[in-house]
């Protein structure tokens, strides 16, 4: 294969993949009570479709929104709805979710039958809008982190034609291995979902981009590529084994070459980059008509007793999760919802997983570092090495420094509003300095200013 | 269970160097060219280079007790100037003056500015700065290495030139005063003919056994060091190169101009504090560019500057008022490459 594509800067954190990456995905638990959270994509808020104690089954909508740019929920079980309240939310503090107490019948979670889909799936028989409707019915959305609605991605915009579409195998985060496994284990749903994702967008280039850490699944696409019909034009790249290359906009770098424009969006360009997971929930969504309602949550770290991959049912708190592995062991310091670049902290147990919760990595005092842990810091040395990671080539410490100092206007003529909140600058700062975690503030700090946050 | 879970922004893991670490590297860095130095100038190596560490160590804790903040002795930043500030001085420099420029480098410069990370100029170059101007006759003796045999003249590379063409009065003015880069000077002024004897003296630069300041000695010593902390990635590539390339283009276009007067380049690379300066003063963190372009120009621009002291200059070295003419520029430069975000305007 040819040399691994890249993008400048970045970094190369320990990747500890090998905790996980021969545990074969298994079923999760199924908790008495899930929290389905109104709020789990980009865009407007789901209104709840049910009241306390009505019976939901599986796979009934229960939440949706009017506005374009949203993803209805669904339930993932038979039950009952037991409230309607605030819970943790992972990203935004808190959040209402319903409540759904589990049928005392149902006691286990069924891993999904792959039995549906061959090599020789045709996706010819599917309209392209009947896919879009589809997708949009199953609530699919990007399950790779930021959760954007897939229906609004992948539906035909005449302004921003689609020409490329790169899925997205990276898997660039380190610990996580759920993207892996389903690549390893679910070859075919994965490439029916890319057949459906070209169908329905009319776009004639495929890119399938893997990391070359993981040159199992290299090889196991190549070979499935071949033998399967209609995709004998999918070019699979392998791209290097470097954080954040499974960003957006850096995948798109090292796969095309091309940037996107700063501040703008792929489809400017014409690409669509869509995750393996997402491109699984796809074919769920249009072949089975199953909407998304679980998915496949990594659970590692030095921090827990028993690790893993299992096929979780979305609303299953952190807390089911980690019991259900064995507990914490009295190492663990940290509990995050994600992998250790892009995670979130939680401090709630009960805090819900959602559809863009890829793992639960808790951490150990040795695996965070002790000076980060012990939060020692020193004044910034300007060494430049911030700058020489940030992917996105901006000055991370002089946009740390205006932030602290109250200064939006000057972190914005930095380029403040360019970040992709990689954490890159961070981790190799040897001052230790919380550089994104500044960048984070500024840019809460803008919005609120600009109202479109409330205070 | 909980009590000991934290949460905090992420990301939630980092790399594992610290500043101490990377000081310490630095440290590890200097280690040949303090050897060297203790090897060819003996006790007053070890003296002078002990008596800067420290009383810069001290001044800084004293400031930081005055200023009532947390002491900084733990990051190493004040230890490495005191070695460079030590590295730059003659070896027959009395103990008190070295204490007064050590307090000077700290105080002043480094600690009146807020601390590490916030001054403008490198504060072993300020200090020694200001000790030239304080003390300008001990700046300038030069004892040569206490391994050549002073009794024999006729052995030290500055012998072999006197007995060629010096006067038994200049020969002794030889021993005890000239640098190799002093007799570059004297060629410069038409005082001594053929310059090509100087670079018969190469081979005794780059192993040390000259005279100079404590680490201007030994090239291949420095080079060394310079090379470990390239590889642990303490410093790029990039200033180093730059100073190197900056001074050797300069330096050769005179040599080709006129190669009776400007001695061969190579020999400028190999004298005096210019590999010094190269690996370990002007890659200092805080007081240069912190972009590869930066890095560049303020490289080219150092090793000019250094040319340009030494051949049209009053001194025969000029590494200290380059540093600090190129550190004054820093903000500038810094601002002169501007980033442009991936994708952004001019991409
Ligand atoms: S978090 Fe932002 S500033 Fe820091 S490296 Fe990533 S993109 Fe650059
Ligand atoms: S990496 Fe840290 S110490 Fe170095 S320039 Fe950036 S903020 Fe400063």
């Amino acid at each position: 294969m040819a040399k691994a594509l890249t993008f400048p800067g970045g970094i190369h954190p320990a990747e500890h993949k090998e905790l996980t990456e021969n545990c074969a995905i298994e079923p999760g638990p199924l908790p008495r009570q899930l929290y389905v959270l109104l709020s789990q994509h980009l865009g407007a808020i789901c209104k709840p479709l049910v009241a306390k104690r009505d019976k939901v089954s599986i796979g009934q909508k229960i939440g949706q929104s009017e506005a374009f740019v949203s993803a209805p929920i669904h339930s993932p079980v038979n039950g009952t709805v037991k409230d309607i309240a605030l819970v943790s939310h992972p990203v935004i503090g808190r959040e209402m979710a319903i409540i759904i107490e589990v049928d005392p019948q149902d006691t286990q979670i069924q891993l999904p039958d792959m039995s549906k889909i061959s090599p020789d799936f045709d996706e010819t028989k599917y309209d392209p809008d009947h896919i879009c409707t589809l997708i949009n019915n199953a609530g699919v959305v990007g399950m790779g982190g930021a959760g954007f609605p897939t229906r609004v991605k992948i539906s035909p915009n005449p302004q921003m034609p689609l020409d490329t579409i790169i899925i997205n195998a990276c898997e660039c985060e380190p610990y996580i291995t759920c993207d892996y496994r389903m690549m390893l284990e679910w070859t075919d749903k994965i490439i029916a979902g890319v057949k459906l994702i070209k169908r329905a967008t009319k776009c004639e280039k495929v890119f399938i981009a893997i990391e070359d850490n993981k040159p199992k699944a290299l090889e196991l696409f190549a070979k499935r590529l071949k033998e399967s019909k209609n995709c004998q034009d999918f070019q699979l790249c392998a791209v290097k084994t470097k954080y954040p290359q499974g960003g957006e906009k850096q995948l798109i770098c090292s796969v095309l070459k091309k940037d996107v424009p700063d501040g703008g969006i792929p489809p400017m360009i014409g690409v669509l980059v869509c995750n393996v997971a997402t491109a699984a929930a796809i074919t769920d969504a249009v072949v089975q008509e199953k909407p998304l309602t679980h998915r496949v949550v990594t659970v590692s770290g030095g921090g827990i007793n028993k690790v893993g991959n299992f096929y979780c049912a979305i609303g299953t708190t952190a807390g089911d999760l980690i019991d259900f592995c064995g507990g914490l062991n009295d190492k663990a310091v940290k509990i995050l919802m994600g992998g250790p670049m892009m995670g979130f902290a939680i401090a709630d147990l009960s805090t819900p997983l959602t559809k863009t919760s890829g793992a639960i990595t808790i951490l150990t005092k040795k695996e965070i570092g002790n000076a980060k842990y012990e939060n020692r810091q020193t004044p910034c040395i300007r060494c430049g090495r911030c700058i020489e990671a940030c992917p996105i080539n901006i000055n991370p410490t002089k946009i740390a420094h205006a932030v602290k100092n109250d200064m939006l206007e000057n972190a914005k003529q930095y380029n403040m509003m360019s970040c992709i909140e990689c954490g890159c600058c961070s981790y190799v700062c040897p001052a230790n300095i919380e550089l994104t975690g500044y960048i984070k503030t500024g840019k809460i700090l803008e919005a609120r200013r600009k109202k479109l946050m409330p205070e | 269970m909980l009590e000991n879970i934290k949460v905090s922004p992420g990301p939630h893991i980092s790399k594992h160097i610290s500043t101490r670490t990377v000081m310490i590297d630095v440290i590890i860095g200097l280690f040949p060219a303090m050897l060297a130095a203790c090897y060819f100038f003996r006790f007053d190596a070890v003296r002078l280079i002990a008596t800067c560490v420290l009383s810069c160590m001290a001044t800084e804790l004293a400031c930081t007790l005055i200023r009532k903040k947390k002491s900084s002795l733990d990051d190493f930043s004040a230890m490495i100037t005191g070695i460079i500030l030590a590295l730059s001085l003659p070896a027959s420099l009395p103990t008190w003056a070295a204490i007064i420029g050590s307090v000077f480098c700290i105080a002043i410069s480094k600690m009146v500015f807020g601390g590490l990370g916030a001054n403008v100029f490198n504060p072993a170059m300020v200090g020694r700065a200001f000790m030239a101007a304080c003390f300008g006759t001990l700046m300038t003796i030069w004892t040569v290495p206490a391994t050549i045999d002073q009794s024999m003249p006729k052995l030290s590379p500055q012998g072999i030139v006197a007995k060629t063409m010096l006067s038994s009065e200049e020969t002794v003015q030889a021993i005890t005063t000239a640098t190799p880069l002093s007799w570059v000077k004297d060629s410069l002024k038409k005082k001594v003919p053929a310059v090509d004897i100087y670079n018969k003296q190469l081979k005794a630069m780059c192993l040390g056994e000259r005279a100079g300041c404590l680490g201007e000695t030994s090239t291949i010593a420095i080079i060394i060091g310079g090379i470990y902390l390239l590889i642990r990635k303490t410093i790029t590539y990039h200033i180093p190169l730059a100073v190197i390339v900056g001074a050797f283009a300069f330096a050769l276009i005179g040599h080709m101009i006129s190669p009776d007067t400007f001695v061969n380049p190579v020999v400028h690379l190999a004298a005096g504090g210019l590999m010094l300066c190269a690996f370990f003063i002007a890659t200092d963190p805080v007081t240069s560019p912190m972009t590869h372009k930066g890095m560049w120009l303020f490289g080219v621009g150092v090793g000019m500057f250094i040319m340009l002291i030494r051949t049209f200059g009053a001194y025969p070295e000029g590494v200290m008022y380059a540093v600090l003419l190129m550190n004054s520029l820093t903000p500038l430069i810094d601002r002169l490459f501007k980033l442009v975000p991936a994708g952004g305007k001019n991409a």
